[in-house]
């Protein structure tokens, strides 16, 4: 288990949770509705809130106890301004992030549009 | 000289927070006991079974909070007044790792006589032992980490 080496993370809130992504993965971001959608890894992601961009974050591996629990496969977990957070692997992204999922609740994401990477005006 | 060195170990062994977990009282080995803190704020984890609450801050760090009445099958109690977050440290010797507890209430610290355990179904429930005129179940952390 690995973190792409680029320096910075994009963090973002989705279902209540803070999730970074390593910056060298992202390969797009746009408003979507009262969200955002962010390509990462070839996929298209849904966030509620785009909380910015950190240079460093100091990743812990991911304990035995948590994924005893949890069946997502994520690179670590951190720590941002007193915040845990989950760092994804870009190859193994967690299905709540997906736009595919049917909990999406982003409206485009949901009608199967979300394509890569592309702005909105 | 060796009798009350073992005695002392024997008794530390056999020493125990116990807090309360929905209609259950539950015995944490208190060598295991890192922290009692008033319960973190936790951040859920979509996806995660039940008795993962999702992670907190803890020191700086990622800490991963379980929900103890959910991990000893216990009913829900009445809305806890002062919740607590245990910190434990579980697993093997070699890989020890920290763990939240949440936990509606620390209780007082017992000494839980070995021979006075009850053999449980093995894994996290270690036993259960006649405490006070009620049953506390004692908990296994060390399988928690496995």
């Amino acid at each position: 288990m690995s973190v792409p080496h680029a320096p910075g993370f994009l963090l973002m809130r989705r279902a209540g949770g803070v999730w970074g992504i390593p910056n060298g993965a992202v390969e797009g971001l746009a408003r979507d509705g009262a969200g955002y959608r962010v390509t990462a890894g070839g996929q298209a992601l849904a966030a509620d809130e785009i909380l910015g961009v950190v240079a460093d974050l100091r990743i812990y591996p991911v304990a035995p106890a948590l994924r005893r629990f949890w069946s997502e496969e994520p690179a670590g977990v951190a720590v941002h301004a007193g915040v845990p957070l989950v760092v994804v692997d870009p190859r193994r992204l967690p299905a709540v992030l997906l736009c595919e999922i049917p909990r999406c609740e982003i409206p485009r994401c949901a009608a199967g549009e979300a394509g890569a990477g592309e702005d909105e005006p | 000289m060796g009798e009350p060195l073992k005695e002392t170990r024997t008794r530390r062994e056999g020493t125990h927070l116990l807090v309360r977990a929905g209609e259950y009282t539950c015995g944490l080995p208190l060598a295991a006991v890192r922290r009692v803190v008033r319960a973190l704020t936790v951040h859920p984890l979509p996806g995660a079974a039940g008795e993962l609450e999702g992670l907190a801050e803890f020191g700086g760090e990622p800490l991963p909070v379980l929900n103890l009445a959910r991990l000893v099958n216990a009913s829900p109690g009445a809305n806890p007044s002062y919740p607590v977050t245990v910190v434990v440290r579980v697993g093997p010797a070699d890989g020890r790792e920290m763990l939240g507890l949440a936990a509606d209430a620390a209780l007082e610290v017992v000494h839980v006589p070995p021979d006075s355990i009850v053999a449980g179904e093995g894994g996290f429930l270690q036993g259960e032992a006649p405490l006070g005129g009620e049953v506390v179940r004692i908990l296994n952390l060390e399988a928690l980490g496995s």
